[in-house]
Protein backbone atom coordinates (compact mmCIF):
# COMPACT_ATOMS: atom_id res chain seq x y z
CA UNK A 1 0.00 0.00 0.00
CA UNK A 2 2.63 2.26 -0.35
CA UNK A 3 2.24 3.67 -3.85
CA UNK A 4 -1.30 4.38 -3.71
CA UNK A 5 -2.15 8.09 -4.12
CA UNK A 6 -4.44 9.93 -2.20
CA UNK A 7 -4.83 13.78 -1.76
CA UNK A 8 -4.39 15.50 1.49
CA UNK A 9 -7.57 16.86 2.49
CA UNK A 10 -8.71 19.30 5.73
CA UNK A 11 -10.51 16.09 7.10
CA UNK A 12 -6.45 14.69 7.68
CA UNK A 13 -5.22 17.50 9.08
CA UNK A 14 -7.80 17.73 11.98
CA UNK A 15 -7.39 14.29 12.51
CA UNK A 16 -3.67 14.31 12.26
CA UNK A 17 -3.51 16.57 15.53
CA UNK A 18 -6.02 14.51 16.92
CA UNK A 19 -5.71 10.65 16.20
CA UNK A 20 -2.88 10.06 13.85
CA UNK A 21 -4.87 6.29 14.19
CA UNK A 22 -7.84 7.68 12.11
CA UNK A 23 -5.90 9.46 9.39
CA UNK A 24 -4.36 5.91 8.66
CA UNK A 25 -7.91 4.14 8.47
CA UNK A 26 -9.43 7.27 6.78
CA UNK A 27 -6.67 7.05 4.32
CA UNK A 28 -7.54 2.92 3.67
CA UNK A 29 -11.39 3.92 3.41
CA UNK A 30 -11.82 2.24 6.64
CA UNK A 31 -14.63 5.05 7.50
CA UNK A 32 -16.47 5.43 10.72
CA UNK A 33 -19.63 4.09 11.77
CA UNK A 34 -22.16 6.72 9.91
CA UNK A 35 -24.63 5.24 12.39
CA UNK A 36 -22.57 6.62 15.58
CA UNK A 37 -25.03 9.44 17.10
CA UNK A 38 -22.05 11.94 17.32
CA UNK A 39 -21.75 12.09 13.52
CA UNK A 40 -25.77 12.49 13.08
CA UNK A 41 -24.97 15.25 15.77
CA UNK A 42 -22.62 17.11 13.62
CA UNK A 43 -24.38 15.95 10.22
CA UNK A 44 -27.16 17.89 11.72
CA UNK A 45 -25.32 21.23 13.55
CA UNK A 46 -23.63 21.39 9.49
CA UNK A 47 -27.34 21.31 8.29
CA UNK A 48 -28.91 23.48 10.58
CA UNK A 49 -26.20 26.70 11.09
CA UNK A 50 -25.72 29.16 9.15
CA UNK A 51 -28.14 29.10 6.67
CA UNK A 52 -28.39 32.75 5.67
CA UNK A 53 -24.82 32.15 4.38
CA UNK A 54 -26.13 31.25 0.76
CA UNK A 55 -22.86 30.39 -0.58
CA UNK A 56 -22.09 27.88 1.99
CA UNK A 57 -20.55 24.78 0.85
CA UNK A 58 -17.60 25.60 -1.80
CA UNK A 59 -15.61 22.32 -3.07
CA UNK A 60 -12.15 23.70 -4.66
CA UNK A 61 -10.37 20.43 -5.44
CA UNK A 62 -9.71 18.90 -2.67
CA UNK A 63 -11.09 21.57 -0.18
CA UNK A 64 -14.33 21.82 0.81
CA UNK A 65 -15.23 24.77 2.48
CA UNK A 66 -18.08 25.53 5.09
CA UNK A 67 -18.70 29.02 4.19
CA UNK A 68 -17.15 31.56 1.86
CA UNK A 69 -18.18 35.47 2.53
CA UNK A 70 -16.82 38.46 1.00
CA UNK A 71 -16.51 41.25 4.06
CA UNK A 72 -15.43 45.01 3.98
CA UNK A 73 -11.31 43.11 4.42
CA UNK A 74 -11.56 40.99 1.73
CA UNK A 75 -12.96 37.15 1.30
CA UNK A 76 -13.58 34.89 4.86
CA UNK A 77 -13.87 31.43 5.06
CA UNK A 78 -15.48 29.44 7.85
CA UNK A 79 -15.05 26.55 9.14
CA UNK A 80 -18.13 25.22 11.49
CA UNK A 81 -17.12 22.68 14.48
CA UNK A 82 -19.12 20.90 17.05
CA UNK A 83 -17.24 22.09 20.02
CA UNK A 84 -13.99 24.29 20.34
CA UNK A 85 -12.32 20.90 22.59
CA UNK A 86 -9.93 20.31 19.88
CA UNK A 87 -8.78 24.00 18.93
CA UNK A 88 -5.47 22.87 17.54
CA UNK A 89 -6.43 20.61 15.15
CA UNK A 90 -9.04 23.34 13.80
CA UNK A 91 -7.12 26.20 13.47
CA UNK A 92 -4.99 23.75 11.24
CA UNK A 93 -7.47 22.43 9.19
CA UNK A 94 -8.61 26.09 8.45
CA UNK A 95 -5.21 27.05 7.87
CA UNK A 96 -4.38 24.33 5.14
CA UNK A 97 -7.68 26.11 3.72
CA UNK A 98 -5.93 29.10 3.58
CA UNK A 99 -2.75 27.64 2.53
CA UNK A 100 -4.78 25.98 -0.30
CA UNK A 101 -6.46 29.07 -1.64
CA UNK A 102 -3.04 31.11 -1.52
CA UNK A 103 -1.46 28.31 -3.58
CA UNK A 104 -4.07 29.11 -5.96
CA UNK A 105 -3.61 32.95 -5.56
CA UNK A 106 -6.36 33.83 -3.17
CA UNK A 107 -6.17 35.42 0.09
CA UNK A 108 -7.81 35.00 2.54
CA UNK A 109 -8.45 35.15 6.20
CA UNK A 110 -10.30 32.24 8.13
CA UNK A 111 -12.84 32.25 10.73
CA UNK A 112 -13.73 28.91 13.07
CA UNK A 113 -17.18 28.89 14.34
CA UNK A 114 -18.66 26.60 16.78
CA UNK A 115 -22.85 27.82 16.99
CA UNK A 116 -23.47 25.23 20.03
CA UNK A 117 -21.21 27.58 22.31
CA UNK A 118 -21.40 30.53 20.43
CA UNK A 119 -18.19 31.52 19.57
CA UNK A 120 -15.88 32.76 16.87
CA UNK A 121 -12.15 32.65 16.77
CA UNK A 122 -9.90 34.09 13.91
CA UNK A 123 -7.47 32.22 12.41
CA UNK A 124 -5.06 34.07 9.60
CA UNK A 125 -2.05 31.97 8.23
CA UNK A 126 1.59 32.94 9.45
CA UNK A 127 4.92 32.06 8.41
CA UNK A 128 5.13 29.69 11.09
CA UNK A 129 1.63 28.32 10.92
CA UNK A 130 2.92 27.75 6.86
CA UNK A 131 5.62 25.50 8.20
CA UNK A 132 3.98 23.66 10.63
CA UNK A 133 1.27 22.53 8.17
CA UNK A 134 4.47 21.65 5.42
CA UNK A 135 5.06 19.29 8.09
CA UNK A 136 1.85 17.55 9.28
CA UNK A 137 1.45 17.15 5.36
CA UNK A 138 4.66 15.14 5.43
CA UNK A 139 3.70 13.30 8.45
CA UNK A 140 0.61 12.42 6.97
CA UNK A 141 2.34 11.06 4.04
CA UNK A 142 4.41 8.63 6.35
CA UNK A 143 1.55 7.44 8.42
CA UNK A 144 -0.40 6.83 4.98
CA UNK A 145 2.83 4.48 3.73
CA UNK A 146 2.51 2.18 6.71
CA UNK A 147 1.54 -1.25 6.38
CA UNK A 148 -0.83 -1.07 9.77
CA UNK A 149 -2.12 1.66 11.64
CA UNK A 150 -0.61 3.59 14.43
CA UNK A 151 -1.27 1.64 17.15
CA UNK A 152 -5.08 2.55 19.27
CA UNK A 153 -4.10 4.93 22.40
CA UNK A 154 -6.88 5.77 24.44
CA UNK A 155 -7.62 9.72 24.66
CA UNK A 156 -10.06 11.95 25.73
CA UNK A 157 -11.19 11.65 21.76
CA UNK A 158 -12.20 8.22 21.92
CA UNK A 159 -15.89 8.44 24.01
CA UNK A 160 -17.54 10.17 21.17
CA UNK A 161 -15.95 8.61 18.49
CA UNK A 162 -17.23 6.74 15.46
CA UNK A 163 -14.37 4.39 15.24
CA UNK A 164 -15.10 3.82 19.23
CA UNK A 165 -16.07 -0.15 18.73
CA UNK A 166 -13.83 -0.51 15.73
CA UNK A 167 -10.83 0.23 18.28
CA UNK A 168 -11.46 -1.20 20.76
CA UNK A 169 -13.42 -4.34 20.24
CA UNK B 1 -30.73 1.86 16.64
CA UNK B 2 -32.00 1.41 13.72
CA UNK B 3 -34.78 -1.11 14.28
CA UNK B 4 -35.42 -4.38 11.93
CA UNK B 5 -38.94 -4.38 10.56
CA UNK B 6 -40.79 -8.43 9.99
CA UNK B 7 -43.82 -8.60 7.25
CA UNK B 8 -45.37 -11.74 8.23
CA UNK B 9 -48.81 -10.79 6.09
CA UNK B 10 -48.70 -10.62 2.16
CA UNK B 11 -49.42 -7.41 0.33
CA UNK B 12 -47.62 -4.62 -1.33
CA UNK B 13 -44.07 -2.90 0.03
CA UNK B 14 -43.90 0.50 -2.09
CA UNK B 15 -42.55 4.00 -1.55
CA UNK B 16 -44.37 7.03 -0.93
CA UNK B 17 -43.16 10.10 -1.13
CA UNK B 18 -40.11 9.83 1.33
CA UNK B 19 -41.11 6.98 3.62
CA UNK B 20 -41.85 3.24 3.19
CA UNK B 21 -45.62 2.05 2.42
CA UNK B 22 -46.94 -1.04 3.21
CA UNK B 23 -50.67 -2.45 2.43
CA UNK B 24 -51.63 -5.81 3.14
CA UNK B 25 -54.08 -7.98 1.45
CA UNK B 26 -57.25 -6.95 3.43
CA UNK B 27 -56.21 -2.84 2.86
CA UNK B 28 -54.72 -2.20 5.98
CA UNK B 29 -51.87 0.33 5.11
CA UNK B 30 -48.99 0.87 7.36
CA UNK B 31 -46.00 3.91 6.69
CA UNK B 32 -42.97 2.78 8.18
CA UNK B 33 -40.45 5.22 9.39
CA UNK B 34 -37.54 4.98 7.14
CA UNK B 35 -35.18 6.81 8.99
CA UNK B 36 -35.33 4.39 12.04
CA UNK B 37 -35.22 1.14 10.03
CA UNK B 38 -32.07 -0.72 8.99
CA UNK B 39 -33.16 -3.53 7.53
CA UNK B 40 -36.50 -5.45 6.36
CA UNK B 41 -37.38 -9.36 6.53
CA UNK B 42 -40.34 -9.98 4.64
CA UNK B 43 -42.06 -13.59 5.33
CA UNK B 44 -45.38 -13.29 3.48
CA UNK B 45 -45.94 -12.72 -0.03
CA UNK B 46 -45.23 -9.34 -1.26
CA UNK B 47 -44.81 -7.37 -4.08
CA UNK B 48 -42.40 -4.70 -4.73
CA UNK B 49 -40.90 -2.53 -7.48
CA UNK B 50 -38.26 -0.98 -8.52
CA UNK B 51 -38.62 2.49 -7.62
CA UNK B 52 -38.90 0.51 -3.61
CA UNK B 53 -35.58 -1.17 -4.34
CA UNK B 54 -34.06 2.48 -5.81
CA UNK B 55 -35.07 3.91 -2.27
CA UNK B 56 -33.94 1.12 -0.02
CA UNK B 57 -30.58 1.63 -1.75
CA UNK B 58 -30.48 5.45 -1.39
CA UNK B 59 -31.77 4.91 2.32
CA UNK B 60 -29.53 1.53 2.82
CA UNK B 61 -32.08 -0.24 4.02
CA UNK B 62 -31.30 -4.03 3.35
CA UNK B 63 -34.25 -6.49 2.38
CA UNK B 64 -33.83 -9.96 3.34
CA UNK B 65 -36.87 -12.52 2.15
CA UNK B 66 -37.87 -15.63 3.47
CA UNK B 67 -39.42 -18.67 1.33
CA UNK B 68 -43.03 -20.18 2.66
CA UNK B 69 -40.93 -22.44 4.88
CA UNK B 70 -39.25 -19.23 6.85
CA UNK B 71 -36.12 -20.34 5.34
CA UNK B 72 -33.98 -17.66 4.11
CA UNK B 73 -34.09 -17.29 0.38
CA UNK B 74 -32.05 -14.20 -0.13
CA UNK B 75 -30.99 -10.70 0.51
CA UNK B 76 -31.42 -7.25 -1.75
CA UNK B 77 -28.01 -6.20 -0.87
CA UNK B 78 -27.94 -2.18 -1.57
CA UNK B 79 -24.94 -1.00 -2.91
CA UNK B 80 -21.91 -0.91 -1.02
CA UNK B 81 -21.32 2.00 1.24
CA UNK B 82 -18.53 1.39 2.82
CA UNK B 83 -16.22 0.42 0.63
CA UNK B 84 -12.49 0.08 0.98
CA UNK B 85 -10.28 -1.76 -1.22
CA UNK B 86 -8.00 -1.98 1.06
CA UNK B 87 -9.89 -4.08 2.96
CA UNK B 88 -10.85 -6.53 0.52
CA UNK B 89 -7.52 -7.35 -0.44
CA UNK B 90 -6.74 -8.20 2.86
CA UNK B 91 -9.86 -10.30 3.73
CA UNK B 92 -9.35 -12.33 0.04
CA UNK B 93 -6.00 -12.26 0.72
CA UNK B 94 -6.27 -14.24 3.88
CA UNK B 95 -8.64 -16.71 2.01
CA UNK B 96 -5.88 -17.18 -0.27
CA UNK B 97 -3.22 -18.06 1.92
CA UNK B 98 -4.27 -21.81 3.46
CA UNK B 99 -2.81 -21.20 6.65
CA UNK B 100 -4.39 -17.78 7.26
CA UNK B 101 -7.46 -19.31 6.04
CA UNK B 102 -7.75 -22.84 8.57
CA UNK B 103 -6.46 -20.33 11.48
CA UNK B 104 -9.58 -18.48 10.90
CA UNK B 105 -11.83 -21.44 10.29
CA UNK B 106 -10.70 -22.86 13.51
CA UNK B 107 -11.66 -19.95 15.10
CA UNK B 108 -15.01 -19.74 14.32
CA UNK B 109 -15.30 -23.58 15.04
CA UNK B 110 -13.64 -22.78 18.73
CA UNK B 111 -15.91 -20.02 18.90
CA UNK B 112 -19.37 -22.21 18.19
CA UNK B 113 -17.76 -25.20 20.00
CA UNK B 114 -16.91 -22.82 23.35
CA UNK B 115 -20.66 -20.90 23.33
CA UNK B 116 -21.90 -24.68 22.84
CA UNK B 117 -20.13 -25.57 26.27
CA UNK B 118 -21.41 -22.61 27.75
CA UNK B 119 -25.18 -23.42 27.16
CA UNK B 120 -24.42 -27.10 28.07
CA UNK B 121 -22.40 -25.71 31.75
CA UNK B 122 -25.71 -23.66 31.92
CA UNK B 123 -28.10 -26.56 32.14
CA UNK B 124 -25.79 -28.85 33.66
CA UNK B 125 -25.92 -26.18 36.79
CA UNK B 126 -29.59 -26.22 36.52
CA UNK B 127 -29.20 -30.16 37.20
CA UNK B 128 -30.22 -31.42 34.01
CA UNK B 129 -27.89 -34.41 33.11
CA UNK B 130 -25.85 -32.93 29.93
CA UNK B 131 -22.10 -34.07 31.45
CA UNK B 132 -21.69 -36.84 28.79
CA UNK B 133 -22.65 -34.70 25.93
CA UNK B 134 -20.11 -31.85 27.38
CA UNK B 135 -17.40 -34.47 28.02
CA UNK B 136 -17.29 -35.79 24.31
CA UNK B 137 -17.62 -31.97 23.01
CA UNK B 138 -14.63 -31.26 24.93
CA UNK B 139 -12.94 -34.04 23.67
CA UNK B 140 -14.12 -33.14 19.81
CA UNK B 141 -12.96 -29.42 20.52
CA UNK B 142 -9.21 -30.57 21.28
CA UNK B 143 -8.98 -32.04 17.26
CA UNK B 144 -9.97 -28.31 15.99
CA UNK B 145 -6.45 -27.48 16.44
CA UNK B 146 -5.17 -30.37 14.98
CA UNK B 147 -6.39 -30.58 11.71
CA UNK B 148 -5.22 -28.07 8.68
CA UNK B 149 -8.48 -28.93 6.37
CA UNK B 150 -11.25 -26.76 5.96
CA UNK B 151 -13.34 -30.36 5.37
CA UNK B 152 -12.29 -31.73 8.06
CA UNK B 153 -12.78 -28.73 10.31
CA UNK B 154 -16.58 -28.72 9.18
CA UNK B 155 -16.42 -32.03 10.07
CA UNK B 156 -15.54 -32.02 13.71
CA UNK B 157 -18.13 -28.96 13.62
CA UNK B 158 -20.68 -31.03 12.68
CA UNK B 159 -19.97 -34.17 14.72
CA UNK B 160 -19.58 -31.08 18.05
CA UNK B 161 -23.44 -29.84 16.40
CA UNK B 162 -24.83 -34.03 16.59
CA UNK B 163 -23.26 -34.26 20.39
CA UNK B 164 -25.13 -30.67 21.34
CA UNK B 165 -28.53 -31.83 19.74
CA UNK B 166 -28.68 -34.97 21.82
CA UNK B 167 -28.72 -33.35 24.61
CA UNK B 168 -31.32 -30.90 23.29
CA UNK B 169 -34.37 -33.41 24.74
CA UNK B 170 -32.86 -34.47 28.41
CA UNK B 171 -32.82 -29.91 28.33
CA UNK B 172 -36.56 -29.36 27.68
CA UNK B 173 -37.85 -32.87 28.56
CA UNK B 174 -40.86 -32.15 26.22
CA UNK B 175 -42.00 -35.46 24.54
CA UNK B 176 -43.52 -33.06 21.68
CA UNK B 177 -40.42 -31.54 20.76
CA UNK B 178 -37.73 -34.49 20.41
CA UNK B 179 -35.06 -33.67 17.98
CA UNK B 180 -34.55 -37.22 16.44
CA UNK B 181 -31.33 -35.94 14.28
CA UNK B 182 -31.23 -32.95 12.35
CA UNK B 183 -33.24 -32.12 9.07
CA UNK B 184 -33.54 -29.81 6.45
CA UNK B 185 -35.33 -28.44 3.48
CA UNK B 186 -37.81 -29.00 4.82
CA UNK B 187 -37.22 -30.17 8.72
CA UNK B 188 -39.18 -33.05 10.00
CA UNK B 189 -39.93 -32.31 12.89
CA UNK B 190 -41.09 -29.28 15.09
CA UNK B 191 -37.26 -29.21 16.83
CA UNK B 192 -35.71 -29.03 13.28
CA UNK B 193 -38.79 -26.61 12.51
CA UNK B 194 -37.43 -24.05 15.13
CA UNK B 195 -33.46 -24.66 14.76
CA UNK B 196 -33.70 -24.01 11.23
CA UNK B 197 -35.82 -20.86 11.64
CA UNK B 198 -33.87 -19.38 14.24
CA UNK B 199 -30.62 -20.05 12.10
CA UNK B 200 -32.19 -18.06 9.15
CA UNK B 201 -32.75 -15.39 11.34
CA UNK B 202 -29.56 -15.28 12.09
CA UNK B 203 -27.51 -15.41 8.82
CA UNK B 204 -29.70 -12.74 7.66
CA UNK B 205 -29.20 -10.82 10.76
CA UNK B 206 -24.98 -10.80 10.48
CA UNK B 207 -25.78 -10.57 6.65
CA UNK B 208 -27.07 -6.51 7.76
CA UNK B 209 -24.15 -6.26 10.11
CA UNK B 210 -21.44 -7.18 7.67
CA UNK B 211 -23.13 -4.63 5.46
CA UNK B 212 -22.10 -1.98 7.71
CA UNK B 213 -18.58 -3.01 7.94
CA UNK B 214 -15.75 -2.66 5.56
CA UNK B 215 -16.04 -6.45 4.86
CA UNK B 216 -17.29 -8.78 1.56
CA UNK B 217 -19.91 -11.27 2.60
CA UNK B 218 -19.44 -13.64 -0.20
CA UNK B 219 -15.63 -14.13 1.41
CA UNK B 220 -15.85 -16.53 4.03
CA UNK B 221 -12.98 -18.64 5.96
CA UNK B 222 -14.98 -21.68 6.99
CA UNK B 223 -17.93 -22.38 5.18
CA UNK B 224 -16.95 -22.59 1.47
CA UNK B 225 -16.32 -19.33 -0.65
CA UNK B 226 -17.96 -19.85 -4.45
CA UNK B 227 -18.09 -16.00 -4.70
CA UNK B 228 -21.95 -16.38 -5.88
CA UNK B 229 -23.46 -16.62 -2.39
CA UNK B 230 -22.73 -15.29 1.43
CA UNK B 231 -20.69 -17.03 3.33
CA UNK B 232 -19.34 -15.00 5.85
CA UNK B 233 -21.81 -14.37 7.88
CA UNK B 234 -22.43 -18.18 8.18
CA UNK B 235 -18.91 -18.19 9.84
CA UNK B 236 -19.79 -15.43 12.18
CA UNK B 237 -23.59 -16.95 12.97
CA UNK B 238 -21.66 -20.23 13.92
CA UNK B 239 -20.37 -18.29 16.88
CA UNK B 240 -23.86 -16.66 17.72
CA UNK B 241 -26.29 -19.60 17.37
CA UNK B 242 -25.77 -21.41 20.81
CA UNK B 243 -26.58 -17.91 22.88
CA UNK B 244 -29.00 -16.43 20.87
CA UNK B 245 -31.35 -19.66 18.58
CA UNK B 246 -30.81 -22.73 20.99
CA UNK B 247 -31.46 -20.30 24.27
CA UNK B 248 -34.37 -18.98 22.54
CA UNK B 249 -35.85 -22.26 21.86
CA UNK B 250 -35.53 -23.71 25.10
CA UNK B 251 -37.14 -20.41 26.65
CA UNK B 252 -40.36 -20.81 23.67
CA UNK B 253 -40.93 -24.18 24.66
CA UNK B 254 -39.99 -24.10 28.22
CA UNK B 255 -42.46 -21.18 28.99
CA UNK B 256 -44.93 -22.69 26.73
CA UNK B 257 -44.78 -19.99 24.39
CA UNK B 258 -44.90 -21.72 21.06
CA UNK B 259 -46.80 -25.28 21.39
CA UNK B 260 -47.67 -27.67 18.46
CA UNK B 261 -50.58 -26.19 17.48
CA UNK B 262 -48.11 -23.46 16.33
CA UNK B 263 -46.58 -25.80 13.35
CA UNK B 264 -48.34 -27.12 10.15
CA UNK B 265 -47.60 -30.09 8.01
CA UNK B 266 -47.35 -29.01 4.47
CA UNK B 267 -45.36 -30.84 1.33
CA UNK B 268 -42.78 -33.23 2.95
CA UNK B 269 -42.05 -31.16 5.72
CA UNK B 270 -43.06 -28.90 9.09
CA UNK B 271 -43.47 -25.35 9.52
CA UNK B 272 -44.30 -22.57 12.05
CA UNK B 273 -47.46 -21.00 11.37
CA UNK B 274 -47.67 -16.90 11.11
CA UNK B 275 -48.66 -16.58 14.97
CA UNK B 276 -45.35 -19.12 15.95
CA UNK B 277 -43.50 -17.17 14.10
CA UNK B 278 -43.43 -14.07 15.65
CA UNK B 279 -43.55 -15.15 18.90
CA UNK B 280 -40.01 -16.86 18.19
CA UNK B 281 -38.96 -13.11 16.57
CA UNK B 282 -40.01 -11.20 19.09
CA UNK B 283 -38.38 -13.34 21.60
CA UNK B 284 -35.23 -13.43 19.13
CA UNK B 285 -35.56 -9.54 18.95
CA UNK B 286 -35.75 -9.31 22.66
CA UNK B 287 -32.21 -11.52 23.07
CA UNK B 288 -30.60 -9.09 20.27
CA UNK B 289 -31.37 -6.23 22.27
CA UNK B 290 -30.14 -7.74 25.43
CA UNK B 291 -27.23 -6.32 26.42
CA UNK B 292 -23.95 -6.88 28.76
CA UNK B 293 -21.13 -5.11 29.76
CA UNK B 294 -18.14 -4.79 27.49
CA UNK B 295 -14.63 -4.15 28.96
CA UNK B 296 -13.02 -2.52 26.04
CA UNK B 297 -15.92 -0.39 25.19
CA UNK B 298 -16.78 0.68 28.85
CA UNK B 299 -20.87 0.89 28.16
CA UNK B 300 -23.61 -2.03 27.44
CA UNK B 301 -23.25 -3.52 24.53
CA UNK B 302 -26.12 -5.84 22.65
CA UNK B 303 -26.06 -8.81 20.86
CA UNK B 304 -26.71 -7.65 17.85
CA UNK B 305 -23.99 -5.41 18.42
CA UNK B 306 -21.66 -7.79 19.68
CA UNK B 307 -21.88 -9.27 15.75
CA UNK B 308 -20.89 -6.35 14.61
CA UNK B 309 -17.68 -6.22 17.22
CA UNK B 310 -17.16 -9.61 16.11
CA UNK B 311 -16.79 -8.23 12.36
CA UNK B 312 -14.19 -5.15 13.75
CA UNK B 313 -12.21 -7.89 15.43
CA UNK B 314 -12.18 -9.52 11.84
CA UNK B 315 -11.07 -6.39 10.18
CA UNK B 316 -8.79 -5.85 12.38
CA UNK B 317 -7.43 -9.46 12.36
CA UNK B 318 -6.87 -8.87 8.68
CA UNK B 319 -5.19 -5.65 8.81
CA UNK B 320 -2.62 -7.40 10.86
CA UNK B 321 -3.58 -5.48 14.01
CA UNK B 322 -4.50 -7.78 16.30
CA UNK B 323 -5.20 -11.67 16.18
CA UNK B 324 -9.24 -12.47 15.87
CA UNK B 325 -10.58 -14.42 19.41
CA UNK B 326 -13.93 -15.11 18.86
CA UNK B 327 -16.64 -13.87 21.49
CA UNK B 328 -17.37 -16.35 24.26
CA UNK B 329 -20.23 -15.94 26.18
CA UNK B 330 -19.38 -15.58 30.10
CA UNK B 331 -22.60 -17.26 31.48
Amino acid sequence: MDDFEFNITGTHIWYYYCCPREVWLMLHQVNPDEDDANMDLGRFIHEMTYGRDKSKEISLGNIRLDIVRQDKEGLVIGEVKKSSKYLKSARMQLAFYLAELKRRGIEATGELLFPKEKKKESVTLTADIEKELMKAIAAIHCIAAESRPPQARKIGLCKNCAYKEFCWA
Amino acid sequence: MKKTLYIFSNGQLRRKDNTIFFMNEEGEQKYIPVEDTAELMVFGEVDINKRFLEFCSQQEIIVHYFNNYGYYSGTFYPREHYNSGYMILRQAEAYLNMESRVSLAQKFVTGAAQNIRQVLKYYQNRDKEVGRQLQEIEELSTKIKETCDISVLMGIEGNIREYYYKAFDVIHGQSEFVFEGRSKRPPQNAMNTLISFGNSIVYSTVLSEIYKTHLDPRIGYLHATNFRRFSLNLDIAEIFKPILVDRVIFTLIGKKMISKRDFKKDSGGLMLKENGRRVFVEELENRLKTTITHRGIGNPVSYRRLMRLELYKLEKHLMGESVYEPFVTQW
